[in-house]
């Protein structure tokens, strides 16, 4: 019997180019609104001026096997298919914002015209239908492959076997599904941003 | 950690899921767990001088533990999908436990209520002592709501409900007296001299016991935040937020001097022990310090970015 599918994703930064399609299409495909991100790309700086060079990370949900936002749904809105794919019900979402606040990858956020909470679903209806996510179909250097990486087979699979990967925060036990190729250690650390965070410009974002 | 220059040049940041809301709901349930503890006691004890304690605070309990929920539902971004939380239950979600508690704690607080008022002493004896451990979980559940959101390092530690349960009693005893001595001064004009004196010893004494409860409360916090400086990068910058980054003021200044010190010298204080305006003062003073540590808390803990 062949083993259950589990959907992954490697993206190799190496080929990456900073153009923002996958950021673009995300948007368009989930209509994500104005504000917000499903998918997007963090850019650091590093060194001081001449030598500097700019490091890059595509961002979105990694739909954790171990995904803390499911375990700690009151009311299971969240749950993991059987694929992997972690999913919220937009009808049974109470807007909590408590898998928010569990989320260690700041990928979720409360969509303003709904008011819900949404993310990075892998776009599970295109897959359904036998299409890639469409950051994937988009990217136009194939630095995003999705597939199935039980299956020795697909692409993920072997970009997974041949190569050197790394997670983000992999401290957090979640066992994320998105994988780096040469990924940047700063920009997958907040260690920069740090303290003054809360003084510039968040208070918008903070409200009583 | 040094990381020599390095500039975040875009990156997303999502607005703060939890907000004074949820503050202001675990500030409401900690008075409501300290009221009845206290009354429990008082009713326990079942000494004439502890009866009107006993009776104001079984009635503060379900009171107060009716309007925190209400901070809950407000909060959610469907209010009216609330009871989604009792039909679609999860119990891996310390929010699932805490609805049934929340709905449990308050009727067994009204039962618990008339007894005191009826002077059934028996049933309200036993209904207390088995109401304890709801009050405990219905205040002890809240702190591991935070602590076990994983992500924020402020927040996943397991002092989180103890400190929690630690300064409800605090919070709530300062509450207690602060009642006590309105009823004292202005609304008990049938009792004699006599009954007054006694009256007043009870409340004296009630603020000295809030005292002591300081200080277990104070040692908690400190052994929370030497772990916090000592462990790994993320907890490092939370201990760091509090002691001198931009919530200092409120943790340092707020929550320790004003609304821990300072009552307690108050309290404590030579002269100032005899006073019940040092100890309502001192009261009110305990409630703003232990308001400050919920906001500090629940707002603080996600200010320290995620990625
Ligand atoms: S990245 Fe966050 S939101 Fe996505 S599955 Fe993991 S814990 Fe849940
Ligand atoms: S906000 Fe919605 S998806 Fe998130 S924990 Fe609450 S009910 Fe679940």
């Amino acid at each position: 019997m062949p083993e259950k599918k589990r959907y992954a994703m490697v993206i190799d930064i190496r080929r990456c180019i900073a153009c923002h399609a996958c950021t673009v299409a995300c948007k368009a495909e989930m209509a994500v609104p104005l504000e917000v991100n499903a998918t997007w790309l963090k850019i650091v700086e590093k060194g001081a001026f001449p030598d500097t060079r700019r490091f890059w990370l595509p961002r979105l949900c990694n739909n954790c096997t171990d995904a803390i936002c499911a375990r700690n749904c009151p009311t299971k809105a969240t749950y993991k298919r059987e694929d992997g794919i972690v999913m919220v019900d937009q009808h049974r979402c109470i807007g909590c914002k408590y898998c928010i606040a569990s989320c260690p990858y700041d990928v979720r956020y409360i969509n303003p015209l709904k008011n819900i909470v949404q993310k990075c679903y892998f776009c599970s209806h295109r897959v359904d239908a036998g299409l890639v996510p469409a950051c994937v179909e988009t990217c136009p250097t194939r630095a995003m492959v999705f597939g199935d990486k039980n299956d020795s087979k697909s692409e993920v699979a072997q970009l997974l076997a041949s190569n050197a990967t790394v997670v983000i925060k992999k401290e957090m036990q979640t066992d994320p599904q998105v994988f780096y190729i040469s990924a940047d250690e700063t920009a997958m650390s907040n260690i920069e941003e740090e303290i003054n965070y809360y003084t510039e410009g968040s208070l918008a974002k903070f409200r009583f | 950690m040094e990381h020599g220059d390095v500039n975040v040049v875009y990156s997303v940041e999502h607005q703060l899921p939890l907000v004074m809301y949820i503050g202001q709901y675990f500030f409401f349930t900690g008075l409501s767990a300290g009221s009845f503890v206290i009354s429990v006691i008082a009713t326990l004890l079942g000494r004439k001088e502890f009866k009107p304690v006993g009776k104001i605070t079984a009635l503060l309990a379900p009171a107060l533990l009716i309007i925190a929920p209400l901070n809950l539902i407000l909060d959610l971004e469907q209010p009216l999908r609330f009871w989604h939380l009792f039909l679609y239950y999860n119990w891996a979600s310390p929010i699932t436990y805490g609805s049934f508690l929340l709905t449990a704690y308050p009727v067994m607080g009204i039962i618990y209520a008339v007894m005191v008022y009826t002077n059934r002493q028996k049933a309200a004896k036993i209904l207390g002592v088995m109401g304890i451990p709801l009050a405990v979980s219905v205040h002890g559940y809240t702190g591991f709501i935070l602590a076990l959101a994983k992500a924020r390092a402020l927040w996943n530690t397991a002092a989180m409900p103890t400190i929690f349960l630690v300064s409800a009693m605090v919070s709530g005893i300062g509450l207690v007296v602060i009642v006590a001595a309105v009823r004292w001064k202005w609304f008990d004009k049938e009792a004699d001299e006599e009954q007054k004196a006694t009256d007043k010893k009870v409340i004296l004494q009630l603020s000295q016991i809030m005292a002591y409860v300081i200080m277990l409360d104070l040692f908690l916090i400190l052994s929370d935040i030497l772990v916090l400086l000592t462990a790994h990068a993320d907890a490092f910058e939370a201990g760091m937020l509090l002691l001198t980054g931009n919530f200092a003021f409120l943790f340092v200044g707020v929550e320790i001097i004003l609304g821990s010190f300072i009552p307690m010298l108050l309290v404590l204080g030579p002269k100032s022990r005899k006073s019940l305006t040092a100890a309502v003062i001192a009261s009110i003073l305990v409630n703003i310090g232990v308001y400050a540590m919920r906001f500090v808390m629940v707002i603080g803990g996600q200010t320290t970015p995620l990625s």
